[in-house]
């Protein structure tokens, strides 16, 4: 009974949502019949929401929106390593690349190009860039090296855009501080176009080295209006890292 | 008039949606640099630099005893200032302006900037609330 009146509540919820979206329209679609991702994104911060709790920038809920984050379940002697971190040693602090997932949640914009067998992410923060091929096998080279924002194939379930992320160096944080991982980090990156012009961003962290099952997060891309992506230099002026190092 | 009450909530229910999603990291931790305690400071701009990953402006402060202090003033990066209607030209050397902002931690002559009342009166938010996170954002 309860389970039924959840259900039910959960359903009159969502429906309420979707009555209240607006502008809902067919989207966009290439001539091969793919979504077109194709345009300037961003999941948070002042530049697309306004000043938090200041704010008068309304936005209607989202058709499709995306999983809350949970707690990460780190096996126990890693969730104790997690808390030797301090913001210190965030390696954005020293404007190092973010990785994946964390590159998507950062509150700038960013470009996703999309071609029929290639998408390109252009991301304004730390400068990053993806190229990412579509191939159904979701095959990644055999040579890879380690890298920081590791290695992206693609492929299509049904219109949801599906990236496979692996070859990670272990130098990059997952979200939060000290959130650190392994080598062994895979991350399945889920990007769903929806009627209201919004996209549902869910990426799905395993790795078994530092984790006890796999890690699910999600995020919320809008459009920024009157937004092109631009030059974000971040060591030209980083005076943050001797000040918080002391 | 039970509608609206029900529209309201669902609204705010959704609202929480998206709000539990919004991403909240970048470029520093605030609370590991500032203090949260706001203070008000009034003085002469003596250099601006407008760069990445923060901004900077330099204003010339006098204390109760009439010496000046030169402070340091970080703010958002440049591109969120600008997409915030808070442009380059707005910082002008030479301009007295009034600016609440949070000290340093190791610093009290280093802060980090939250509102700007420029000489005409007009106020732009220069950096974030303290508690809402690294002054590249509204993060959590």
């Amino acid at each position: 009974m309860t389970i039924h009146l959840t259900r039910l509540l959960t359903v009159a919820a969502l429906s309420a949502c979707l009555g209240f979206a607006q502008n809902a329209k067919p989207i966009p679609r290439l001539a091969n019949g793919k979504p077109d991702l194709s345009g300037v994104w961003q999941s948070g911060g002042v530049s697309l929401y306004g000043e938090p709790g200041l704010s008068t920038i309304k936005l209607p809920p989202p058709v499709n929106p995306p999983p809350k984050r949970e707690p990460m379940p780190y096996q126990a002697w890693a969730e104790a390593k997690t808390k030797t971190f301090t913001a210190a040693d965030d390696p954005t602090l020293r404007c190092l690349l973010p990785g994946v997932p964390r590159i998507t949640t950062m509150p700038m914009p960013f470009e996703i190009v999309e071609k029929p067998k290639e998408v390109v992410i252009a991301y304004e923060s730390y400068h990053a860039f993806r190229i990412i091929p579509i191939n159904d096998k979701l095959e990644h080279p055999n040579d890879l090296v380690p890298t920081w924002m590791g290695d992206s194939v693609a492929r299509w379930d049904g219109d949801t855009l599906v990236i496979d992320a692996t070859g990670f160096n272990d130098k990059t944080w997952i979200g939060g501080n000290g959130t650190f991982h392994s080598e062994a980090l895979h991350v399945v990156e889920r990007f769903t176009l929806n009627s209201d012009d919004t996209i549902t961003y869910v990426a799905t962290v395993t790795d078994p080295k530092v984790l006890t099952k796999p890690w699910t997060t999600g995020a919320l891309l809008r459009r920024p209006p009157n937004t092109r992506v631009e030059e974000y230099e971040c060591i030209e002026n980083n005076q943050d890292v001797s000040h918080i190092e002391k | 008039m039970q509608m609206p009450k029900l529209r309201t909530s669902l609204l705010g229910a959704c609202a929480g949606l998206i709000l539990a999603a919004v991403p909240v990291l970048a470029h520093h931790s605030f609370a590991a640099e500032y203090e949260s305690k706001e203070v008000t400071l009034t003085g002469v701009i003596t250099k601006v630099e407008w760069t990445n990953p923060h901004i900077y402006f330099y204003v010339d402060v006098k204390d109760a005893s009439g010496n000046v202090v030169n402070y340091a003033i970080e703010g958002y990066p440049p591109n969120t200032l600008k997409r915030t209607g808070f442009t380059r030209d707005d910082l002008k050397v030479g301009d007295t302006v009034t600016v609440t902002a949070y000290p340093a931690k190791d610093s009290p002559s280093r802060v980090a900037g939250r509102e700007i009342t420029f000489p005409g009166g007009g106020k732009k938010f220069a950096g974030p609330a303290a508690g809402n996170g690294p002054p590249t954002t509204s993060a959590k």
